[in-house]
């Protein structure tokens, strides 16, 4: 393993931030760390680098027991932790020489790779009170990765990029995983999530909810969206919600969704739902089978499905919420 | 020293350097054209644009203002790491916590070091520039009396320059903010000044002096910003920076400069634990 934590407990003062995290990140892979505002990411990557003293509870970084005075083992580690963080009145060049210089030996020619590698080449003499956002998220996945480590943490990496940025730092990292390293990508931009990480983590209120690889989270609270027409869906209900009886269903019986149910199946089943409503009579006018890492992210941290996605089932009397 | 190294690429990219050096200087030059225009014809003020006399005021300058522009300045320096977060990202490559800090306040001292150089030897030559707009004769600054007063000045000075800078380096690593940094160490450093002007003012309407002679020994004089005051009257044998090298006896010389040593690694001792202990939350 990468980074194993447990039981890993972090308060701030009164209020908790970490609540016995159990985290496992494999080697060699992109780890999607994900969670709502607050929820205790960045506080577990400051405790992954030293920055931090956890209350309670161990880690262990790249196979070891890692205590926040252990330095030498951060010299393994590249992060970019919270907002990238620099010298404004120096070159990003100069910045990248200045933090060279401090933790783990850093040969000079890395300096140009790193830039090179993030882009940055052209504007490397420049201050970096000058630079976008953007370049300053280059700039600091370029320091992040100024040691060559073997373990890269990066908070919010995709923050500023355009998109060419993030398919470019997407490639990279990937790059990176290629060479057996492992990256730890905390992010809110959950497409980019979806897109890049083999496993994730998804942590609420200091607590992790669920971990695995991410195609197997997917489609194991996956659904299928049946669309009927609005006066069939009385008669629909039952039989969709007997296709899982253990799981919530959902259903939209107004406005330009009307008709929408969506079942808590596996996407496999798309085939099955339809026989099942067409045995009945009923002719489904829309199909759609899968998940996508946002309905996963806020069924896990909010107990509901996306916004955009299915509604709760509202009956005469008016939104009753999901209906097991 | 590839940490040193850096620092100082820092300082030397750092506006700040310069500003402070420059502020100084401007002052002293307008203190001695001054001087120089106002003593033309009459020769007043000869005492002060001439040797060895000018040295109390090369001193006053490089060491007294000199101190307050230095606690200023390393409570910049040593304040800006934690509002730009730099001290975060040196932290978490795996750097010692104690080593940043310290080769920081070595390279400051070593900046401070130049500039005191550039100062001092800016203030020899404007001697010679207001002895000339007011036609006096400034004396030979090649002998060897004066050559020992200037290196004596340096080597005395230079310390207790270091050691007010180190307390404002400490307070701004403590508040972890350049801008409280600088504020708190200047409002310290005036503060003492004028708590120990108050103190003096008990301590001579208890005795009822009659300003003849020095009074003795005061335990004010073993405040932080006021222990060098002892030691730099030692510099030239024309007193301190401020009105209590006047009128009260100094602490002798090597007390003086034990206690302004402990002092200095009582700075950085504070300095360097508080990195050691502190949690990097922002």
């Amino acid at each position: 393993m990468a980074i194993t934590t447990r039981g890993l407990t972090k308060r701030y003062g009164a209020r908790p931030a970490l609540a016995g995290l159990d985290m496992n990140v494999p080697r060699g892979i992109v780890y999607g760390f994900l969670g709502p505002n607050g929820s205790g990411k960045t506080t577990t990557l400051r405790l992954l680098v030293g920055l931090l003293r956890p209350d309670a509870g161990s880690i262990e970084v790249l196979g070891q027991p890692f205590s926040w005075r252990d330095r030498r083992r951060m010299f393994r580690i590249g992060s970019l932790i919270e907002t990238p963080s620099f010298y404004p009145y120096l070159s990003g060049r100069d910045n990248l020489r200045v933090f060279g210089a401090a933790g783990p030996p850093t040969r000079p020619e890395r300096v140009d790779q790193v830039l090179s590698g993030v882009g940055l080449a052209d504007r490397a003499r420049d201050k970096v009170k000058t630079y976008s956002l953007g370049m300053k998220q280059r700039l600091g996945i370029a320091a992040a990765l100024l040691s060559d480590p073997e373990l890269l943490l990066l908070d919010e990496p995709a923050n500023g990029l355009d998109p060419g940025g993030i398919v470019a730092m997407r490639e990279m990292l990937r790059n990176v995983t290629a060479e057996g390293k492992t990256v730890v990508v905390s992010s809110h931009i959950l497409p980019e999530v979806q897109q890049l990480a083999d496993v994730v983590g998804i942590v609420s209120a200091g607590r992790l909810v669920s971990e695995g690889p991410l195609t197997k989270l997917l489609e194991a609270t996956g659904h299928v969206r049946v669309r009927v027409r609005p006066d069939e869906m009385v008669a629909a209900a039952p039989i969709l919600r007997a296709l899982a009886a253990d799981r919530p269903l959902y259903g939209i019986d107004t406005g330009a969704q009307a008709g929408w149910f969506t079942v808590s199946v596996l996407p496999s089943r798309a085939s099955e739902v339809n026989r099942l409503l067409a045995d009945a009579g009923i002719h489904a006018m829309g199909l759609e089978a899968g998940n996508d890492l946002e309905g996963l992210f806020l069924q896990l941290t909010q107990g509901t499905p996306a916004a955009t996605g299915p509604a709760p089932l509202p009956t005469s009397s008016g939104t009753l919420g999901p209906h097991g | 020293m590839r940490l040193f190294s850096a620092e100082l690429l820092k300082l030397r990219r750092r506006w700040a350097s310069y500003i402070v050096l420059i502020i100084l200087l401007g002052l002293m030059s307008l203190v001695y054209l001054l001087i120089g225009v106002s003593g033309r014809g009459s020769g007043g003020g000869a005492t002060f644009i001439s040797f060895p006399g000018s040295f109390g005021i090369i001193n006053q300058f490089v060491f007294g203002l000199g101190s307050l522009l230095g606690v200023a300045y390393a409570a910049a320096i040593a304040g800006a790491d934690w509002n730009w977060g730099v001290f975060r990202v040196a932290i978490a490559r795996g750097e010692s916590r104690s080593r940043y800090v310290l080769m920081k306040a070595l390279a400051i001292a070593f900046v401070l070091l130049i500039g005191v150089i550039i100062a001092y030897a800016v203030g020899l030559l404007l001697t010679y520039v207001a002895a000339g707009l007011a036609s006096v004769q400034p004396g030979s600054l090649l002998t060897r009396n004066r050559l020992d007063d200037v290196a004596r000045s340096l080597y005395l000075g230079f310390p207790v320059l270091i050691e007010r800078a180190a307390i404002g380096f400490a307070v701004a690593v403590l508040l972890r903010s350049q801008l409280a940094g600088v504020i708190v160490g200047i409002v310290l450093y005036i503060g003492e000044s004028i708590l120990a002007a108050v103190l003096i003012g008990i301590t001579l309407a208890d005795q009822g002096f009659d300003g003849i002679g020095r009074l003795g020994m005061q335990w004010y004089q073993f405040l932080p910003f006021s222990i060098g005051d002892s030691v730099l009257s030692a510099t030239t044998g024309l007193g301190g920076d401020d009105i209590t090298s006047f009128i009260l006896s100094p602490i002798p010389l090597n007390t003086a400069l034990i206690v302004t040593a402990i002092y200095l690694a009582a700075a950085l001792g504070v300095a360097v634990v508080a990195v050691e202990r502190s949690e990097i939350s922002g």
